[in-house]
């Protein structure tokens, strides 16, 4: 083992005094220290029989030199720049450095830093300055590999905690970083790897699910992307294999005309683990307050909506007063729009002003805006009730759930969130969703959780996932290019927090002011795959190289894979039945369909696909309704006309 | 020589105190702050003008230094000194007093320090005056004692014994810086710089490779016109070498060089007295043009400045480099 080189000494003056959580130090002026940079000081006494020993992150440098005025150097080379590079000497200039207190050791007393020895840190330093060792420990590993921090000659990985990234003892994750760097997304792309990998097998199982919800950001995470040879060196270094994910799949609503994926991922190379997602009337009704704003619900219109939720919808009706003989079971829009008519019509027939205490005003309000709910989110929303959903019950194990709303209007984007992630917290308390640990992927978060605005529901999801997930399993993992301007519970509940490159003015708002001016400064210049980490082990943020994902990126991926054309109403129906049965052809389909009307047959797919029968042709054809063949009508005997005499012109 | 800083000196300064304390609780130290005795005792030599022999061809006069400076020294020496009184033991003062000397050697346009530098601390009193029991003392606080009594007989005036401490002390800093000198004549080869005379050790003022730059001027080695020739000296001239002799050191050959415009400034600024071996067989020729290119060496020294020192028309930067090494160690 070779001995750690000298770096530096510590250096303190009665102007510039060492405190117990910062410090200050020389080097020479080739030394492999820069902002971000582990180091040890090895103290000359003893406390408490212990030689004390403290870790430190740099966080500011100066270099100054012997000159009282700059005015010096220009009278001393005549005011010529040029002269200044013939001196003899150069003048005798220092690297001073700033480091924050990472750890001491003893931890008590905690003292000012002492003068002593600075080394660079080795990697077992790194693990001990950053308390990691508590976690790496065998038999009690807990590490999620991040990155690897790279100083000098020292390449040593940085883990997170599980307990404190996964929940319960903290949780969450935030990333923050100007677009267009591929470092969010990538980030949490390599993350979630890394999760799958290392997440303890004795906290159980884990899936994610990620809301696409710009391009193709995330439509090609099972297929293989380049990467180059440092990127592998930092997978191996971390013990991730480097590859796309193995179990991905994907859900995305139809486009308005029903038949046609609204998403980027429609080749149909691709298709395999392409899901519909289709939602009825049952699965929205729930969530109709995401969509219909306070001017449209007030408490008389919620009334009626908590009436029909809780006796009209999935329940055999009748009101022998008002709508005598007849008996409704709503299931679908379609359904629910009937009852709307028939109950208008028979009031307004009888002149009545109110029903069951709803005036008639609300009932047609509310009739408006809940029929206008398929129209709004067409591709999302069917009237006729046919589901397309995510696996809720039978999650499975390092698994990825992309569900891609990226084409869909901000109403159904909200209504996606608010749903699914109220059924993910309704099954994980139950212990039903078949996973332990949930990752929900939110980017966008200045969209979806503003700082400031009027509250929304799926803001208010958001706070409550991430102040109640963690006991759940349920942990958010989020993205935003201004952190600022995210609301303060949301970041602030993140235990962990990633930073990529950053505006500068975004640094220039207070969130950011405990970070030093050079830490903002390397902010402000960091590379592509490089980030800063907070997490509640490390006293100071950390600077970690992360590789690029070995997954297809968005751009490469919607240029190899291009975007399904809109394809006729037989060839939709060929695609998503010859999953199903491979026998199928598209003849089969048009002499099948040919007579029947578009929602006709679309009702029909959707119900074969829902239901995925074994005889998945006869399945299909029982869904279309009989068609009864023309009889040849036999025509009576008439009697024929009696022709008139040529010379009589009245008949007679 | 430069005087230390007292903030450097006092954390030796007051140890030294707190033991004696502890030792001979009669003796007065000294704790209010005095200043160092370099700045309390005048240089008692008088100015004076000493007329020398001009061993280059023709009469004293101005030439100029032709060509481009050169960058030749290897290395630069100087040495430091402070005293302080620690206390008065019997109405005698006892000062403590460290003396270091250093060689600073450039390497890729960068100073670093050569070998060991010398720094040593002792104590300087009238020993003789003492007590027995107040020399045991004295002698049991770990520090060099110096005897500074010259004579049995000698007057006993505490300011008289203080200048003589002060005096040996300077032989001491004398000392350092001649054994470092010697040292580089012996190991090395090199242009060495020392800031002031070659004179005082033999060895070294016969050396090739040492040129001794003097920046004090009490004594002028000029009279009448000659002296008048070397005020009006402008920038990078030189005044004609001249021969320095002296019952008690070595003779070198010596001239004086203009390193800044002195317009606008008194006749002596940016004037230093080079000195360097003087050579056994004087040729007229030869050694002008040595002085040419000694004076090329040291000109090519006056950038970068050594502000902020006072003396900065005169010193080079890497003399005050030396400085504020011996500053930081002593």
């Amino acid at each position: 083992m070779t001995q750690p080189s000298l770096l530096g000494r510590v250096v303190a003056t009665e102007r510039r005094p060492n405190t117990p959580h910062e410090f200050h130090f020389w080097t020479g002026l080739d030394s492999p220290v820069g902002v971000g940079t582990i180091v040890r000081v090895e103290g000359k006494y003893t406390i408490n029989g212990q030689i004390t020993r403290v870790y430190g992150v740099v966080v500011e440098g100066f270099s100054y030199s012997d000159l009282q005025s700059p005015l010096h150097d220009v009278l001393g080379h005549d005011g010529s720049p040029a002269a200044a590079s013939l001196a003899s000497t150069e003048r005798a200039e220092i690297r001073l450095y700033t480091a924050a207190v990472l750890r001491q050791i003893p931890d008590e007393p905690l003292q000012p830093v002492p003068l002593g020895e600075v080394y660079l840190a080795d990697d077992s330093d790194v693990a001990i300055a950053l308390r990691m060792d508590g976690y790496l420990a065998e038999g009690a590993r807990t590490g999620i590999p991040i990155g690897v921090y790279h100083a000098g000659g020292t390449d040593a990985p940085i883990y997170l905690d599980a307990d404190f990234l996964m929940g319960p003892e903290a949780a969450h994750l935030n990333i923050t970083g100007v677009s267009g760097l591929a470092t969010k997304t990538s980030a949490i792309e390599w993350i979630l790897s890394s999760i799958f990998t290392h997440f303890p097998a004795q906290k159980g199982s884990i899936a994610a699910v990620c809301f696409n919800v710009k391009g193709p950001d995330l439509c090609f995470l099972d297929e293989e992307g380049t990467i180059d040879d440092r990127d592998r060196a930092l997978y191996e270094k971390c013990g991730v294999p480097a590859g796309p994910f193995e179990n991905v799949q994907y859900y995305a609503p139809y486009k308005s005309d029903g038949i046609s994926l609204n998403t980027l991922r429609s080749n149909e190379a691709l298709l395999h683990n392409v899901t519909p997602l289709t939602w009825g009337l049952r699965e929205v009704l729930q969530y109709a307050e995401v969509l219909l704003n306070k001017d449209d619900v007030d408490a008389k219109a919620d009334a009626l909506i908590d009436f029909i939720r809780e006796r009209i919808v999935d329940r055999d009706f009748h009101d022998d007063q008002m709508l005598p003989g007849k008996r409704y079971r709503v299931r679908s829009f379609a359904d629910l729009e009937q009852w709307f008519r028939d109950l208008l019509v028979a009031m307004e027939q009888r002149g009545n002003e109110s029903w069951r205490t709803h005036h008639i005003a609300t009932i047609r309000k509310v009739r408006n805006r809940l029929s206008n709910i398929s129209t709004r989110c067409a591709g999302l929303v069917t009237d006729d009730g046919n589901v397309g959903d995510l696996p809720f019950g039978s999650f499975q194990d390092r698994t990825v759930y992309v569900i891609d709303v990226a084409s869909l209007e901000e109403d159904a984007q909200d209504l996606v969130f608010a749903r699914v992630v109220t059924k993910l917290r309704e099954q994980l308390e139950k212990r039903e969703l078949g996973v332990k640990h949930v990752i929900v992927f939110v980017d966008e978060l200045n969209k979806y959780a503003p700082g400031d605005g009027q509250d929304t529901y799926v803001r208010k999801m958001l706070l409550d996932l991430a102040e109640r997930g963690r006991y759940l399993g349920l942990v958010l993992f989020s993205a935003q290019q201004f952190r600022s301007q995210v609301h303060r519970r949301v970041v602030g509940n993140s235990g962990t927090a990633l930073y990529g490159r950053m505006d500068a003015d975004e640094l220039a708002t207070p969130g950011y002011a405990v970070l030093s001016p050079a830490v903002k400064t390397k902010l402000a210049t960091l590379e592509k795959g490089q980030l800063m980490v907070r997490h509640p082990h490390f006293t100071q943020p950390i600077f970690v190289r992360f590789p690029r994902p070995a997954i297809l990126r968005g751009r490469d991926g919607a240029e190899r894979y291009p975007q399904q054309q809109d394809v006729s109403l037989e060839a939709a129906v060929l695609r998503a039945l010859r999953p199903l049965d491979s026998s199928i052809t598209l003849n089969w389909v048009k002499d099948i369909t040919d007579m029947y009307e578009r929602e006709a047959v679309l009702r029909a797919k959707n119900a074969t696909l829902l239901e995925r029968p074994a005889d998945v042709k006869r399945f299909f054809k029982s869904q279309l309704a009989p068609i009864v063949p023309s009889k040849p009508v036999s025509r009576p005997m008439v009697t024929p006309i009696r022709t008139a005499p040529a010379d009589d012109p009245y008949g007679l | 020589m430069t005087v230390v800083l007292r903030a450097a000196m006092d954390q030796g300064l007051l140890a030294l105190q707190r033991q004696l304390r502890a030792l001979a609780p009669d003796a007065a130290l000294v704790t209010d702050g005095e200043q160092a005795l370099e700045h309390l005792t005048p240089d008692t030599r008088p100015p004076r003008l000493v007329g020398a022999d001009v061993i280059e061809a023709g009469p004293m006069r101005a030439r100029r230094v032709f060509g481009d400076p050169i960058v030749a020294f290897a290395a630069f020496l100087d040495g430091t000194q402070t005293s302080r009184v620690l206390a008065y033991v019997d109405g005698v003062p006892i000062v403590l007093g460290t003396v270091a000397a250093a060689v600073r050697v450039r390497r890729n346009r960068r100073l670093t320090t050569w070998h060991r530098p010398v720094v040593q601390r002792k104590l300087y009193g009238a020993l003789a005056a003492l007590l027995p029991a107040h020399r045991r003392a004295l002698e049991s606080l770990g520090v060099p004692l110096v005897d500074t009594m010259t004579s049995a007989g000698a007057t006993t005036h505490p300011f008289v014994l203080r200048d003589d401490a002060v005096h040996r002390i300077q032989d001491d800093r004398e000392a350092a810086e001649r054994e470092l000198a010697e040292c580089w004549c012996h190991l090395e080869h090199e242009p060495l710089f020392i800031d002031g005379s070659i004179s005082g050790s033999d060895r070294v003022a016969a050396a090739e490779c040492t040129v001794g730059v003097v920046k004090s001027h009490r004594t002028l080695y000029a009279e009448g016109a000659a002296l008048q020739t070397i005020f009006a000296l402008r920038r990078a001239e030189r005044s004609s070498v001249f021969k320095v002799t002296s019952p008690k050191r070595m003779p070198v050959a010596s001239w004086y060089l203009r390193l800044r415009d002195p317009v606008g400034h008194d006749p002596m600024w940016g004037l230093v007295r080079v000195e360097i071996a003087s050579p056994p067989r004087i040729d007229v020729g030869a050694i002008g043009e040595k002085a040419d290119s000694v004076s090329r060496w040291i000109l090519a020294e006056a950038a970068p400045l050594a502000m902020p020192d006072s003396r900065w028309d005169k010193m080079v930067y890497g003399i005050r480099d030396c400085e504020e090494f011996l500053r930081a160690v002593t």
